[in-house]
C-alpha cells in the first residue's frame, strides 16, 4: 500500500464501554450502537454503506453476514476477521484495497464483545486449540502468566525495574482523565501501581487491561465521496503486517514489527520522527515499549530514557484515550480502540485531550497468542487531510 | 514429549501439521528433556471461581509457573514444583495433561 491511497476514513467511534453490562446488551448491541455513531460521526447515511466487516470473539452462532441483516444493510464487500488484537489494522488494509479496486465505496467496520465472568474463561480457555490443550489445564486462564514472562524478560535486556514499566500506565493514565469513556479516569501515582495487587509478578492490577464489553467502529469511504463531505478526513499512508513471523520460537521481545519497520516507513514517505502521535496496542506495558522500539520511535534504543523523559515527563502522546489499560479491553474490539482514537485525534475531534495540529499517527495491532506470544504484527501510518 | 521433524529434525511443542523449517509432514515423539527455567510467576486468578466449560464451577488457587527452555532450544510453559526457582535446572514430565517442571536433570 504506497502513499496516497484513494481512501479515507471519515468518521470512528465507540459504544460506550461497561464493566457489568445488563443481560440484555449483548455483544451486538455494541457492535450496532458504535456502527450508528461512527456513521453519525462521519456524515454517511445508513443507506450508502455498501461494505461491511466485523471481528468479535462472541458473535457465535451468528457470523458477518448475520450482523449485516440485523443492521439492515445491503452490501457489495463483506468480511468477518478473527485476529483479536490486529484486527482493526486488518479489516482496514483489506478496506482500502476493496475501496481502491472500486469493489465498494463506503465500508464500515466494526468490532465488539459482551464478557461476562464466564465468557472471559470460556474465551481464553479455549483460545485456540493449543491453549485449550496445552496451557488452560496448566492452569493458565488468559495470558497474564505468559507476559510476566516476557516483561521479565525485556526487563532484563533493558535494565527496566517495575518502576519504569509503571511509567506506562501512569502516562496513560493521565490521558484518561480526559476520557469520559475511560473505565479508570483517577490519576494513577507510582505508589498505587508498586502496591497494587500481584496478578502474576512482576505483573501487577495496573499492567492488566480491565475487563470490558463495548464496540468500535470506523467508516472508510473513498476520497471522492470524502471530498463531498467537505470535512477533514483521514488517509492510509501504509499498512505493512507480519503474521507468524516466528512460529513461537522466538522471546516474544523480538517481534515482526522489527521485520516490517523500513518497508512501512518507505512505503509511507515519511520518516517514524515524523508522527505527531502513536496509537499502539496496550495488552500490556511491555508491548507498548516492544512496538515502539521495533518500529523506530525510540531511536537510540535507551527504553529506560523514553519511559521517563519522553512518555511521563514529556507526555508525548501515546494511546491518548488512556489505552486499553485505562479505559479498558472489551474482547476483539480491542484491535480497534486505538484506531478509533487515532482517527478521532487526526479529525480534531478528541475533545479535552486533543493533539494540537496532528498530521501524521502511527496505528498497530499486535495479537493472538498462539501459545507463547502474539502472532499478529500489524501498522498503519495515517495521515490528516484537511 | 516433543515432536521431531524426521527429515530436518525441527522440534515443535505443541505439534504442527507442516514443519516450519522444511514443509515435512512426518514427525516422531521425542521427549522434551532437561531444561533451564528461565523466568518464573505466581499466576493469580483473576477470579476467585471460574466456571469450566462443563457448567461445573471451581475455587481458583495460585499457580507457578515457569519458561522453561530445553536443552533442544524448544521454549515450553509449564506448572512448578515447589522449589524451583529462576535460573534453576529442571526435568519435564507429563502430568494431568500438561508440563510439568519437577527438580533434577
Amino acid at each position: 500500500m504506497s502513499a496516497g491511497s484513494e481512501a479515507r476514513i471519515v468518521g470512528a467511534a465507540e459504544a460506550t464501554y461497561e464493566r457489568h453490562p445488563a443481560p440484555e446488551r449483548e455483544t451486538e448491541t455494541f457492535i450496532a450502537e458504535a456502527v450508528v455513531a461512527a456513521l453519525a460521526d462521519a456524515g454517511i447515511e445508513h443507506g450508502e454503506v455498501d461494505g461491511y466487516g466485523v471481528a468479535s470473539f462472541s458473535l457465535a452462532p451468528d457470523h458477518a453476514i448475520d450482523l449485516t441483516w440485523k443492521l439492515g444493510l445491503t452490501v457489495n464487500w463483506l468480511m468477518e476477521d478473527t485476529n483479536g488484537g490486529a484486527s482493526g489494522v486488518n479489516m482496514l488494509q483489506h478496506a482500502v484495497r476493496a475501496i481502491e479496486a472500486g469493489d465498494a465505496e463506503t465500508i464500515v467496520l466494526s468490532s465488539g464483545d459482551r464478557l461476562d465472568k464466564r465468557d472471559f474463561h470460556l474465551m481464553t480457555d479455549s483460545y485456540n486449540k493449543a491453549v485449550r490443550d496445552y496451557l488452560a489445564r496448566l492452569p493458565l486462564s488468559g495470558p497474564n502468566a505468559l507476559f510476566a514472562f516476557i516483561t521479565e524478560r525485556y526487563g532484563a535486556a533493558h535494565g527496566l525495574e517495575r518502576e519504569d514499566f509503571a511509567c506506562v500506565p501512569i502516562a496513560q493514565r493521565a490521558w484518561a482523565t480526559m476520557n469520559p469513556g475511560a473505565a479508570y479516569r483517577e490519576p494513577l501515582t507510582l505508589e498505587e501501581y508498586l502496591d497494587s495487587v500481584p496478578v502474576a509478578p512482576p505483573l501487577g492490577r495496573y499492567d492488566c487491561v480491565p475487563i470490558v464489553s463495548g464496540g468500535d467502529a470506523i467508516v472508510v469511504t473513498s476520497a471522492e465521496r470524502a471530498a463531498r463531505l467537505g470535512r477533514p478526513s483521514v488517509g492510509v499512508r501504509a499498512i505493512r503486517a507480519l503474521y507468524n513471523p516466528d512460529h513461537q520460537d522466538g522471546n516474544g521481545i523480538e517481534t515482526g514489527f522489527s521485520t516490517i519497520r523500513d518497508d512501512l516507513w518507505a512505503a509511507a514517505g515519511v520518516r517514524p520522527e515524523d508522527v505527531g502521535a502513536a496509537f499502539v496496542y496496550d495488552d500490556y506495558p511491555v508491548m507498548v515499549l516492544v512496538q515502539l522500539a521495533d518500529l523506530g520511535l525510540i531511536p537510540d534504543g535507551d527504553v529506560k530514557r523514553y519511559l521517563h523523559r519522553t512518555l511521563l515527563e514529556g507526555r508525548w502522546p501515546v494511546n491518548t484515550s488512556g489505552g486499553q489499560l485505562s479505559a479498558g479491553q472489551a474482547g476483539a474490539a480491542g484491535g480497534m480502540h486505538g484506531l478509533v482514537e487515532a482517527i478521532r485525534q487526526l479529525l480534531g475531534r478528541a475533545g479535552e485531550r486533543q493533539v494540537e495540529g496532528l498530521e501524521l499517527a502511527l496505528a498497530t495491532g499486535y495479537g493472538m497468542v498462539l501459545y507463547s506470544h502474539g502472532a499478529c504484527h500489524n501498522a498503519a501510518v495515517l495521515e490528516r487531510h484537511s | 514429549m516433543v515432536s521431531e521433524c524426521t527429515a530436518c529434525g525441527y522440534l515443535a511443542y505443541p505439534p504442527r501439521l507442516l514443519c516450519p523449517g522444511c514443509g515435512g509432514s512426518s514427525w516422531r515423539p521425542r521427549p522434551a528433556g532437561a531444561g533451564v527455567a528461565t523466568e518464573v510467576t505466581v499466576r493469580r486468578p483473576v477470579f476467585e471461581r471460574r466456571q469450566l466449560p462443563s457448567g461445573e464451577w471451581v475455587e481458583e488457587e495460585p499457580t507457578r509457573l515457569g519458561a522453561v527452555s530445553t536443552e533442544g532450544g524448544v521454549r515450553i510453559i509449564a506448572r512448578l514444583e515447589a522449589g524451583i526457582e529462576a535460573g534453576g535446572r529442571v526435568a519435564l514430565v507429563r502430568r494431568d495433561g500438561v508440563a510439568v517442571a519437577v527438580e533434577g536433570s
